[in-house]
């Protein structure tokens, strides 16, 4: 029986195991790393256990979070969970829901990439959290990472917001052993009787933020006592800590018994506990910040640099570096120990080479980039703007194909804006899942004023970039939704990328740069490494068609 | 008892895999477990590693500081000597794959990555693609590898073999029986280098043979073991080694195949 009860998961697998057995009825979700697992874990457990959870990906993260935000208003628990760049995305609809609050537990996990690892930033998701005014967890290890899920979950639905749970690349992406509790029953639908509180007019949504900034006492005082915010005095006078997160298992790993030395508060709850740090503070010669992201703690403690009584140590003030992830190493060199360099031979450096990641054989993004490069070749001004997938590695050799990659679906809106700057030719690429995305609005504008830019979408039936998830619409419906939008049936153009239809495909996209308007090439070939996926999906949407 | 290894390879050739065996195994013997790893973009094509804690305590931190690994389990040259920064300085040990992965236009010249490797106080060459190849598939190489790390780990090679099991029985019957026999190659790899060791021969010495030994999924017979412990007393084993690297010939795993190197320098 107890090794049932023990589990080695990720971390984002224990996130999804807590709000399983805090008994969630939908899970929503766009993939992104480190986040994707999340998803995919209640997702195949769902199925496999016929749990009658809900789970689907949805179209972005906008979409995820207001299918959520219904599931919540039906009285029932959800989650949704993205990276920290989705919750851009889904921002909208995240701020205003603190106004109306929630009806069934609304769990909103948030996956940080400090060090970029994936990403096109490092944003911390923690202010987020802060700036609307709810509760954030932060979980230490795997464990934390599973009972502050279902916490979250109990605590949403008694406070009435939805509560944040963040975590981090290193934390995600680490398998550990999880003791798992029990699994409570799911809530049945039932719908809030208030419907005001739901329909943000000003006048009910004064009353919504009223209410909101009426509960922050009573999450401060849930803060000062939650058992991660942990504060141990060791001695007036002695050095203090405050470690949030994956950073109290750096710390320890550091000073291991030496840590009886330092006055010390562990951060697993926001809002910060504002006693336990001004008694901290009291009691210690120094203060340092150890945090994976920002510096959010530092600067509240430092007002921005505006109060000084303390001294605060840490990526403000040049103790630690102000970017990139935290790791035991650094904390160990902030102390003044010195880091071991390992093992070191002489001469391994002029040996040891980079090896970035690249597309991979017979991709057919390559064939694509290699068509645009021989269209265009008489075209020294062109700018091909890129979007977000595996496509983005076109920046590399050998295809160098690209100019831009600003966030999804970026790509039609910037290359319009460059077109109406004065520029011709203005290419853009973007996938079939990135397209459903974020790039139907943009298409939309084009359309409407029939922008000359040469839009390829690159379908290859599925998401690779993350590890083959389903795609929205592939094949026909992509022609289908480009059509519809109002691109004239004439100018959208089906192309199969192969090395030996090379010649045929570069003629099809001169004759469209030429014409100076709008043109969509759908530049359509299954992805090499998920193939069998997708041929799988292909028959089984046979299958419902018949 | 506490354990740091560093898995590391090329994105798509089963580090993970090999990560599932270790992280069950360990678990399975009561042990705390921490284990990072890498998804997403990197695992196209390009470098890939995961941490594995192991410990009888539990353990803090998700990754292992610098210079404190005390194995580095890799499936490509190239790849092992990325990370040299985490291994122990004292008793550290590289166990890698020898068939270099080429997907870079500057991948340097093999010949100095062993160089380099050669150079290591402790090592463990293996030849993961030929001995693959011979269990069935190309695909095994990363549990050929796992095998010549057996004895470097504190699991039962039963332990092990159960959860190379667990893991593949959920793919096909003849995946399960492709894994075990590399895995089972590899463990004789890690035998018969252990008895070398144990004797006194230098860990750059026998890097230069196994590589080219044609092992089998059972364990490395007492007469053969024997023959290549007598070869390394010979004062003309170390020409010989050489010899044999440079020529990259297979032996045969028999009792006679060291002496006919011998007499061929």
């Amino acid at each position: 029986m107890k090794a049932m009860n023990r589990l080695i998961l990720l971390g984002d697998e224990a996130v999804a195991r807590g709000a399983i057995d805090a008994g969630i009825s939908g899970a929503y979700a766009y993939p992104g790393t480190p986040s994707t697992e999340i998803f995919e874990y209640i997702h195949s457990l769902s199925a496999r256990d016929d749990l009658g959870i809900h789970a689907r990906w949805s179209t972005n993260e906008k979409v995820a979070y207001e299918e959520a935000l219904g599931m919540s208003y039906a009285g029932r628990r959800a989650v949704v969970s993205f990276k920290h760049v989705g919750l851009n995305v889904a921002a909208d609809p995240f701020i205003s829901s603190t106004i109306s609050g929630v009806h069934g537990g609304l769990l909103v996990v948030v996956a940080d990439d400090p060090s970029m690892h994936s990403s096109q930033n490092e944003q911390d998701s923690r202010f987020f959290a802060r700036f609307s005014q709810i509760v954030c967890f932060e979980p230490a290890d795997q464990q934390q990472a599973y009972s502050m899920a279902r916490e979250a979950l109990d605590l949403s639905e008694k406070l009435e917001i939805p509560v944040m749970l963040r975590l981090v690349t290193r934390l995600a992406h680490s398998r550990s052993i999880v003791a798992l509790s029990e699994s409570r029953k799911q809530n049945r639908a039932s719908y809030c009787p208030d419907t005001s509180r739901w329909t943000l007019l000003p006048s009910n949504a004064r009353k919504g933020f009223d209410r909101l900034l009426n509960k922050q006492a009573e999450l401060r005082a849930f803060s000062e006592e939650h058992g991660a915010n942990k504060l141990s005095i060791s001695g007036k006078g002695k050095p203090g800590i405050i470690a949030s997160g994956i950073a109290c298992g750096y710390v320890h790993e550091v000073l291991g018994d030496r840590l009886a030395e330092y006055n010390f508060l562990s951060i697993g709850v926001y809002p910060l506990p504002a006693d336990k740090i001004k008694r901290l503070i009291q009691a210690s010669s120094e203060v340092w910040i150890m945090e994976d992201g920002y510096p959010l703690i530092e600067q509240q403690l430092t007002g921005d640099g505006l109060h000084t009584a303390a001294r605060i140590r840490g990526r403000m003030s040049g103790d630690l570096p102000r970017s990139g992830e935290l790791t035991p190493d650094l904390v160990k060199s902030a102390f003044g120990m010195e880091a071991s360099h390992g093992l070191t031979l002489p001469g391994s450096d002029a040996v040891v080479k980079p090896r970035p990641p690249l597309l991979c054989e017979g991709c057919p993004h390559s064939d694509t980039y290699e068509i645009i490069r021989e269209a265009t070749r008489t075209y020294p001004d062109v700018r091909i703007m890129g979007d977000i997938g595996c496509y983005t590695l076109g920046f590399y050799k050998p295809h160098e194909g690209l100019h831009s990659c600003i966030c999804m679906g970026a790509s039609i809106g910037m290359a319009a804006g460059i077109s109406h700057a004065g520029f011709s030719p203005v290419l853009c690429v973007i996938g079939d899942s990135t397209f459903t995305h974020s790039g139907l609005t943009p298409l939309l504008d084009a359309a409407r004023e029939n922008t000359n830019i040469k839009v390829f979408v690159l379908d290859n039936s599925i998401v690779a970039m993350t590890g083959g998830q389903p795609t929205m619409v592939t094949d026909e419906a992509v022609v289908q939704i480009v059509a519809g939008l109002g691109v004239p049936p004439e100018h959208i153009k089906v192309i199969k990328p192969l090395p030996r239809s090379l010649e045929e495909n570069v003629k099809v996209v001169r004759q469209e740069i030429e014409y100076r308007g709008l043109s969509v090439i759908i530049s359509r070939r299954e992805c090499v490494t998920y193939y069998k996926e997708i041929k799988t999906a292909q028959r089984n949407r046979e299958g419902e068609l018949r | 008892m506490k354990q740091d290894v560093l898995l590391c390879g090329v994105g798509g050739q089963g580090i993970l895999s090999m990560a599932y065996v270790i992280d069950y195994s360990a678990m399975e013997a009561g042990y705390s477990l921490k284990q990072p790893e890498v998804h997403g973009m990197s695992q196209r094509g390009g470098a890939v590693q995961a941490h594995i804690r192991v410990s009888d305590k539990p353990i803090a931190s998700e990754l292992i500081p610098l210079g404190e690994a005390d194995l580095i389990v890799s499936l490509e040259p190239l790849e092992s000597l990325r990370y040299l920064r985490y291994l122990s300085a004292e008793d550290g040990c590289v166990i890698t794959d020898i068939t270099p992965f080429v997907n870079i236009p500057d991948y340097p010249d093999p010949s100095s990555i062993y160089g380099q490797l050669f150079q290591l106080p402790s090592v463990l060459l293996v030849n993961g693609a030929h001995l693959a190849r011979k269990a069935g598939s190309p695909k095994a190489q990363n549990m050929i590898v796992l095998g010549a790390a057996s004895s470097r780990l504190p699991y039962s090679s039963s332990v092990l073999e159960k959860h190379v099991t667990e893991l593949f029985a959920r793919k096909s019957e003849r995946l399960v029986h492709v894994n075990l026999n590399a895995f089972r190659t590899g463990c004789a790899v890690s035998q018969l280098h252990q008895v070398l060791r144990q004797a006194g021969v230098s860990d750059s010495l026998i890097a230069r043979v196994l590589p080219w030994l044609d092992f089998e999924a059972w364990p490395v017979s007492d007469r053969v073991a024997e023959a290549w412990l007598e070869f390394f007393q010979n004062p003309a084993a170390c020409a010989a080694t050489e010899q044999l690297w440079q020529s990259r010939s297979i032996l045969p795993l028999e009792e006679d195949a060291p002496r006919k190197l011998l007499e061929g320098v």
